[in-house]
């Protein structure tokens, strides 16, 4: 309701003629692949609340591409003919965003990739988190956890999708490290904490006081697991857990020992990806968000680097405060 | 010569006949014995309390469905309600400063009220929009399954509801004597509607809109009345499957429930209650329900790729649909 009245808003003042104003804001669009859970809204908000847009520098509009690859083309379409300066983009697939991306290219609109990757070499540039990282350092996790030896399962994304691939990928360079533990069973859970709950509890009466880790290859599914493990009436403490993207609940287990969780910093990779669309539309324009100074890891390099690599932060007792802080 | 053919042909017959009264059921036996000698957990006390946890949720859908289908209509809205009903209730029920609404945590009593309240609210609009404007359940349901979903996100702002109370999660993780809630709660909601189809007035009265709704008008039975209830009694069910889901995952998720209407459906259809309306029993639906969680459970104990399970239950249900076309071929 609130954006509605703030959209409004912006095109009346368009329509009420003050041309330079028009001219001098760049309009950017975000079109990301669906608002329906936190990560996204986080990575939204942040956007929102970069520097940039709140003094009026830049104008952002943010499409919910509600979990379709057509949705998103079609909103593609509209900001083409809108005459948007820059999109930042979140596809849901990693194929099928490349139709729209060469539409943009085609008529001459900068496209900033963020968070998921797109099969293209028409993007000025990505900002995102490296999966095969994050799967490796939750799986090493794990490992250091039972001592490199023992029984561990995986709990996977849905087959295919690109975070599943990387995040298998380095779960794996993990386990190469070490031979003695037996990933005894590997299954997806598509990101679901109900399906992983289920998995969770047959995989448990399959392999009685066989297993010591538990490898989620997100949150939502280590907290189901968390949840089977619980009502078998067993000790969360007896398991290794881990997950990866630091939502606030996953936060909340942290806290209270059940989990170790790695963050992906959604506001990061939004950030990010809007200081170099403003940069490609305005070349004097120096970063606004504070993201640079906190990731001295990721340098600016004048805006011209074609990829940006937002490290992970593990989840630890000592910072789990300040971070459910930020999700107030 | 001519009596032995016969005495043959009857011997067959019956046996037809006994296939297809007790098919599903006998289907249920069959996958369990095959499943305790195939894997040695299958037939352990704590496995079969597993499997009857992991039917409780959509068994009551499935039981809430039984009704609706019944009387010849369909509720596609039961996924949506789930997680509508989730995040209300559980927005009373937190101990979150952000997520809950002012004063929370209320008594989990309240919060379930409250959830019901959500889910009997859905259905009653259903039922109003099926029964009175004439709307095709198909799309009254379709219409709510987008709306109810819609309100779940705007509602919770696309955040999970977290943190929930002990006394809340008590109907997901409690137990009564070693048997979890959820398992206790199905089956007080399955014996209930046990008595109601086959002892009740409403029941008959369930029966006989779903079978002949023009001779049910005609002999005094007030069909729209009977129409708005059974959706009622499916949305205040989704309701409580929404709660207890909530309750066993820890938190009320917006995405909670999606696509949960089509195992219900499953299950009831796989059960032997005819989409034509006026035949079928809960009886059914509690095999049917038990069929789909038996596979799924043995599936994954075997390690089998869950992929597979979803081409099972597929088959299932097509399997189950031509027995009762059989069946109605030859009554």
């Amino acid at each position: 309701m609130i954006k509605a009245l703030k959209t409004m808003t912006a095109a009346t003042a368009i329509l009420a003629g003050t041309a330079a104003f028009a001219a001098d804001t760049p309009k950017i669009g975000a079109a990301v692949y669906g608002l329906n859970a936190e990560f996204m809204q986080i990575w939204a908000a942040a956007l929102e609340n970069h520097p940039a847009v709140k003094e009026g520098k830049v104008e952002v509009t943010v499409f919910d591409g509600r979990y379709d690859a057509l949705v998103q083309q079609e909103q593609f379409e509209t900001m083409i003919t809108q005459g948007y300066d820059a999109i930042i983009f979140v596809p849901i697939d990693i194929e099928a965003g490349a139709t729209a991306v060469q539409l943009a290219a085609d008529a001459g609109i900068p496209v900033f990739g963020s968070n998921t990757r797109v099969n293209s070499d028409l993007l000025t540039a990505y900002v995102g988190s490296d999966d095969v990282q994050s799967g490796y350092m939750e799986a090493k996790y794990v490992l250091d956890q039972i001592g490199c030896t023992g029984n561990v399962v995986i709990i996977e994304g849905p087959i295919g999708q690109s975070a599943q691939i990387q995040r298998l990928e380095g779960n794996q360079k993990a386990l190469a490290e070490c031979p003695d533990v037996k990933v005894v069973e590997q299954q997806t859970a598509n990101w679901s904490r109900a399906e992983a709950q289920t998995l969770m509890e047959n995989w448990l009466t399959a392999h009685p006081g066989e297993i010591a880790g538990i490898i989620g290859q997100n949150d939502e599914m280590a907290l189901g697991a968390i949840e089977a493990v619980k009502a078998a009436g067993l000790n969360v403490s007896d398991f290794a857990i881990a997950g990866i993207d630091g939502v606030t609940d996953a936060l909340l287990a942290v806290k209270a020992g059940d989990m170790a969780s790695i963050l992906q910093d959604g506001a990061a990779q939004a950030q990010g990806a809007l200081d170099l669309a403003i940069k490609a539309v305005q070349p004097d324009y120096e970063p606004m968000s504070p993201i640079w100074e906190a990731y001295p890891d990721m340098p600016w390099n004048g805006g011209a680097d074609a990829e940006y690599s937002v490290p992970w932060t593990p989840v630890t007792l000592d910072n789990v405060d300040a971070l459910l802080e930020l999700r107030q | 010569m001519t009596a032995q053919t016969d005495k043959q042909r009857d011997a067959r017959a019956m046996a037809t006949e006994f296939a297809q009264k007790y098919g599903i059921l006998l289907a249920l036996v069959l996958v369990c014995v095959i499943l305790t000698f195939a894997n040695e957990y299958f037939l352990t006390g704590r496995n079969i309390i597993n499997v009857l946890r992991q039917t409780a949720i959509n068994g009551i859908l499935a039981i809430g469905m039984t009704f609706v289908i019944l009387t010849r209509g369909i509720d596609l809205s039961v996924g949506s309600v789930v997680a509508l009903a989730g995040v209300v209730s559980a927005s009373l029920a937190t101990t979150s400063t952000t997520a809950g609404i002012a004063g929370a945590p209320y008594p989990a009593l309240l919060a379930l009220f409250a959830g019901l309240i959500v889910g009997v609210a859905a259905g009653w609009v259903n039922g109003i929009i099926v029964s009175r404007y004439r709307v095709p359940a198909f799309v009254a349901t379709l219409g709510m399954l987008s709306a109810a979903r819609g309100l779940t996100l705007l509602y919770a702002g696309g955040k999970p509801v977290p943190a929930l109370t002990d006394g809340y999660r008590y109907i997901g993780t409690g137990d009564i004597l070693g048997v979890p809630m959820p398992v206790v709660i199905f089956a007080a909601v399955f014996f209930v509607a046990l008595w109601v189809l086959s002892q009740s007035r409403f029941g008959r009265q369930v029966y006989a809109a779903g079978g002949n709704p023009h001779a049910a008008r005609v002999s005094g039975i007030n069909v729209n009345r009977v129409k708005l209830m059974v959706y009622v009694i499916s949305g205040g069910l989704a309701g409580l499957a929404g709660m207890i889901l909530a309750a066993r995952t820890g938190s009320a998720l917006t995405q909670a429930g999606i696509a949960y209407e089509l195992d219900a459906i499953a299950a009831v259809v796989i059960g032997g209650t005819s989409l034509s309306g006026g035949v079928g029993k809960v009886t059914g639906t509690l095999i049917g329900a038990l069929l789909i969680a038996v596979v799924n459970n043995g599936l994954d104990l075997m390690g089998v790729e869950s992929y597979y399970q979803q081409v099972i239950k597929g088959g299932l249900i097509v399997a189950a649909v031509m027995l009762d076309q059989a069946r109605h071929k030859q009554g």
